[in-house]
């Protein structure tokens, strides 16, 4: 495994130990996904209650990283300093209206060495990317729609 | 990724974008590839896809 897989795989280890059930949203999910990105940080989609805000303190830690802290007064995501690399915490929603529980019903399982990952569909991590119009989303949006019409072509050449 | 393996890689890219490149004309090719081999280097497979920058402006894998 590389680094970046380890990471991952840590990752989900300590998701495992705070039960926090997390997606792994942004270029992460449509790099586990086979789509060629690259990425700084990984995000995570969580619901927002009071226990997974608890469960957010006990992950930061199983991590070993700092608690998670505010990125700016104009959003709610919290960012998780002190691993290997950051992380991102969105709560609830992510950009273009996507709720939780409607990414969750589309998401894939993926394997990584002896854990999973609950991943959003490559389609939804697109869509978000899309409402969020930032200039790193339009860098990135061609080769991910891309990568979703081969693996579409692909998947109709499967028997 | 050993040589031989590395060979096996490079022929099953090869012979995925003949196929698939007449049907996706608008794709460039060499991402077509770059979009099959990732696609063909699954997640456990030594991949790397995240980024540290190192100063201002520069990234390393």
């Amino acid at each position: 495994m590389s680094p970046d897989e380890e990471f991952l795989v840590t990752l989900l280890r300590a998701l495992q130990v705070a039960s926090l059930e997390a997606i792994v949203v942004g270029n992460a999910g449509a790099a586990l996904q086979g789509a060629p990105v690259t990425t700084q940080d990984v995000d995570l989609l969580i619901r927002d209650t009071a226990l997974n805000r608890d469960k957010l303190l006990r992950f930061a830690t199983a991590l070993g990283a700092a608690r998670p802290v505010e990125i700016s007064e104009l959003t709610s995501t919290q960012r998780i300093i002190g691993a290997a690399w950051p992380v991102d915490i969105l709560f609830e929603t992510m950009s273009g209206g996507l709720h939780f529980a409607s990414v969750r019903s589309r998401a894939k399982t993926i394997a990584i060495g002896d854990v999973s990952a609950t991943v959003a569909s490559l389609e939804d991590i697109i869509r978000s990317k899309e409402a969020a119009d930032r200039a790193k989303d339009h860098a990135t949006l061609p080769i991910l729609r891309d990568a979703l019409r081969v693996i579409k072509l692909l998947e109709t050449e499967k028997p | 990724m050993s040589a031989e393996d590395a060979e096996v890689l490079a022929a099953r890219v090869v012979a995925l974008r003949d196929r698939l490149a007449p049907h996706v004309p608008d794709i460039d090719p060499g991402d077509l590839m770059l979009i099959l081999e990732s696609l063909l280097k699954p997640i456990g497979s030594g991949r790397r896809f995240l980024l540290r920058e190192i100063r201002p402006g520069v990234y390393v894998a």
